[in-house]
């Protein structure tokens, strides 16, 4: 009697355990949702109906069109966003970053920038990521003092190098992306 | 009703007419933004919350615990754990304890090797999202910015998400490899 009522309590248990581990990954899904997915898309969403709907996309587009749309140009694009006093500003959040990309993205769909260039632009756009948190990350992994005061410079210099090389290699990848359909 | 299908008005002029067609040029911005964000929350964001549940759960149930070894075994010296320490670490870190977790990852590496990981596990915050939105969904636009207006051309999203990914890890490694170098010169020169 006492064995089945142990495997009565140990079905119990583990079903409890999963059903809870499962209900509790929803909770903390719906609470991400709300708390960093939803307002940036209210944010986005505004910027994308002023985009469209007053004149300002136009120079925006003039602007990007030139340099969104060449290899050399995208180049560009990286270099800055990866000089060391420039890329801990525009780091944090990744707003910039977003920004960016959804402005592309607006005149990638309009025809502006050719689709292929999604995957390049991915990149040129994004050579400061982290750039602004690595004394903290750093901190994350239990680095020392001394590690810190190397390490930014380290990754910061690193970037002037592997950011626009990373445009390149995208570049090189993205041959066959969407040229036919 | 039926009297204003062949009534036409002719645009109001004067300072009342442009005050009009201020009102409607202002609510008009609003109007977009709204249709916009209407298509935002209803494309991706279901899937969003789907995935994000069934990855939670799953980390969840594995325990993060787990991947302690492998942080263990990247610490080795050796050019056979470079693709370890890089890619894979980075990869696991990135996706099971996702942004900014997965920095913590770092404590298992010696000193000489933190700035180079935490470089190459922050890269990687955002080419994942192709693929796995859970691993930093706070920054997704830096991705769907771009993947919507692909949509809009009609063409699938798969292609481009499994390259930007697969890139990505050819970047994390080279980085993870030229900031460790960097690291490496810079310590000794402090030295």
């Amino acid at each position: 009697m006492s064995a089945i009522n142990n495997l009565i309590v140990k079905v119990g248990r583990s079903v409890g355990g999963v059903v809870g581990t499962l209900y509790q990954a929803g909770r903390d899904s719906v609470d991400t949702v709300i708390r960093n997915v939803i307002p940036f898309m209210a944010f986005i969403s505004f910027i994308i109906g002023l985009i469209l709907t007053t004149g300002v996309g136009d120079w925006i587009a003039k602007g990007l069109k030139g340099s969104a749309s060449t290899l050399p140009g995208l180049l560009l694009i990286s270099v800055v966003c990866a000089i060391p006093l420039i890329s801990p500003l525009l780091g944090p959040g990744a707003v910039i970053a977003q920004i960016v990309g959804t402005l592309l993205g607006v005149e990638i769909g309009k025809g502006n920038i050719p689709a292929q260039y999604s995957l390049p632009a991915l990149f040129a756009i994004n050579p400061q990521v982290g750039c602004d948190f690595i004394p903290v990350g750093l901190a994350l992994g239990e680095a020392e003092p001394e590690t810190v005061e190397v390490g930014v410079p380290a990754v910061l210099f690193s970037r002037l190098v592997t950011g626009p090389l990373s445009v390149v290699i995208a570049y090189f990848a993205s041959f066959g992306l969407y040229t036919s359909k | 009703m039926f009297l204003s299908a062949d009534v036409t008005v002719d645009k109001q002029d004067g300072f009342l007419g442009v005050l009009a067609t201020a009102a409607e040029d202002f609510i008009a911005v609003f109007n977009k933004g709204g249709e916009v964000l209407l298509s935002l929350m209803g494309g991706i964001l279901p899937t969003l919350i789907v995935l994000l549940t069934a990855v939670n759960a799953l980390v969840r149930l594995i325990g993060p615990e787990k991947i302690e070894n492998l942080g263990k075994a990247a610490a080795r010296p050796g050019l056979q754990w470079y693709p370890v320490r890089y890619i894979v670490l980075p990869f696991v870190a990135v996706f099971v304890l996702t942004n900014p977790m997965a920095y913590t990852m770092g404590r298992f590496l010696p000193e000489r090797f933190k700035p180079a990981f935490y470089d190459s596990a922050v890269s990687f915050v955002h080419p994942i999202l192709g693929i796995f939105p859970h691993a930093n969904p706070g920054e997704l636009f830096v991705y769907v910015g771009i993947a919507t207006g692909i949509q809009q051309l009609g063409y699938g999203l798969g292609d481009l998400a499994v390259r930007y990914m697969l890139v990505g890890l050819v970047v994390i490694f080279i980085r993870g490899i030229v900031t460790e170098a960097i690291t490496a010169r810079m310590m000794k020169k402090g030295a």
